[in-house]
């Protein structure tokens, strides 16, 4: 079930009998049909086991569970929306960006020590993430938010890309992340370039940048 | 090369090439690049002074590299200007990334840069090259000519370029100190050959209060 894009700030999404999706709790806007919403205690999918795993995380966006035969729009703080659709690989995405997804996406949460040890920790508070990061697998869509419009950098094993971690959105695909750091005697007088850190993404896949430097 | 990628991120495509940006403004690159900030904008130390003197300051960073670098800003709309030896006029806080072989300096702008609300002076960058400028929602450009001259709302101006005067025009009149003005006291008049890039959006001004 693909969103539909009404404007940039906007998407529509269908969802008939059988389906489900998650969502924002509170991002709907407008909905045609019988369409049912409740509220998702758990905070998205699994058992109880998930739940604790994701407050445990700090990673409890609360969610809703859409349901019914018809279509809704979603939209949320006029932030900018930029549907991603997943085939089979991951997308990694704080949770407080997820506007709404497919509710055949496995959700996940990820410690961000499993990737880098303790650098992938510090990068963790670097880029204020934190420890954890949500995961979403499989086949569908995901809307995801930013400030700002969003541009998609696709990673190759030849063209690695670097990101500035206040603008870093999501990525989704076989991508190694590391933070690198180009700190020099400059930063340390006060004299830096205002970009001494850096993610250094590389493999195979795609990463989501947003056009501005300021968390949601 | 400077390019537009979307209307709120800048892409450059450097081969061993320079640029100069606002500091922090890069958002992404790949390839190989290496940031350093200039201290003074690149304008030595006579240039540093005055725009302490001036508050015109702006922090600038040279990026050099291969590749392609992305450069955005809280989000604002990007507009391109190509300079042919001619002079870009356009405040320090809306200017996001120049070549690097244009030249930056600061000139006084008189009345109207005291109603714009943005101080007394104004960034000016001339040469030849590509300038990138942001504006807060997508910017017209408005063409001046000789017969046409065009009036501008000093918190909606962002930049303009070729050969042109500029007065300060107002509108005061009794009802403005009776407290009834429509909010349009000031305007900027520009005669001349030119162009003025103009913003959908008004920053606050001392015009826009009365």
């Amino acid at each position: 079930m693909p969103f539909r894009e009404v404007n940039s700030k906007m998407v529509e999404a269908t969802v008939g009998p059988g389906q489900k999706m998650f969502s924002q709790r509170g991002a709907m806007l407008a909905y045609k049909g019988e369409v049912s919403f409740t509220p998702n205690i758990q905070g998205g999918q699994g058992g109880l086991m998930s739940m604790i795993g994701r407050r445990v995380a700090n990673e409890a966006t609360p969610l809703m569970t859409v349901e019914g035969s018809g279509t809704v729009m979603f939209g949320h703080g006029g932030h900018h929306i930029q549907v991603i659709n997943l085939q089979g690989d991951t997308l990694y995405v704080e949770a407080d960006r997820l506007l709404a997804f497919d509710g055949s996406l496995q959700q996940g949460t990820m410690f961000m020590g499993s990737q880098g040890g303790v650098m992938g920790m510090v990068r963790g508070q670097v880029t204020g993430q934190g420890l954890f990061t949500t995961t979403l697998k499989g086949h569908g869509a995901v809307a995801v938010m930013a400030h700002g419009g969003v541009i998609e950098l696709p990673i190759t094993p030849q063209r690695p890309v670097h990101v500035d971690p206040q603008a870093y959105v999501a990525h989704h695909g076989d991508v190694r992340n590391k933070l690198s750091t180009a700190l020099g005697w400059r930063d340390m007088v006060g004299r830096g370039s205002g970009e001494a850190f850096q993610l250094e993404l590389s493999g195979q896949g795609a990463v989501y940048v947003q056009a501005s430097e300021e968390k949601l | 090369m400077f390019r537009l990628q979307g209307s709120k991120v800048l892409a450059v495509d450097m081969t061993g090439d320079a640029v100069k940006a606002k500091n922090g403004s890069m958002v992404a690159y790949d390839g190989q690049m290496a940031f350093k900030k200039m201290t003074g904008g690149g304008e030595g130390l006579r240039g540093m002074v005055t725009r302490r003197l001036t508050g015109e300051q702006m922090t600038v960073m040279e990026v050099k590299g291969h590749g392609t670098c992305y450069f955005a800003d809280r989000a604002s709309e990007i507009n391109l200007v190509s300079l042919n030896g001619d002079k870009l006029y356009v405040e320090s806080s809306n200017l996001l990334a120049t070549d690097a072989g244009l030249r930056t300096g600061t000139t006084f702008t008189g009345l109207r840069g005291a109603s714009q609300g943005n101080g007394l002076f104004t960034t000016t960058v001339e040469g030849q090259g590509q300038a990138a400028i942001m504006s807060d929602g997508p910017a017209v450009v408005l063409r001046v000519g000789a017969q046409y001259p065009l009036s501008v709302d000093p918190g909606a101006y962002i930049a303009h370029q070729g050969n042109l005067r500029q007065s300060f025009q107002s509108g005061v009149t009794f009802r403005t100190f009776l407290g009834e003005g429509s909010g349009e006291a000031f305007q900027i008049r520009f005669e001349g050959e030119g162009l003025v890039y103009v913003q959908p959006s008004e920053r606050n001004t001392i015009g826009g209060d009365v």
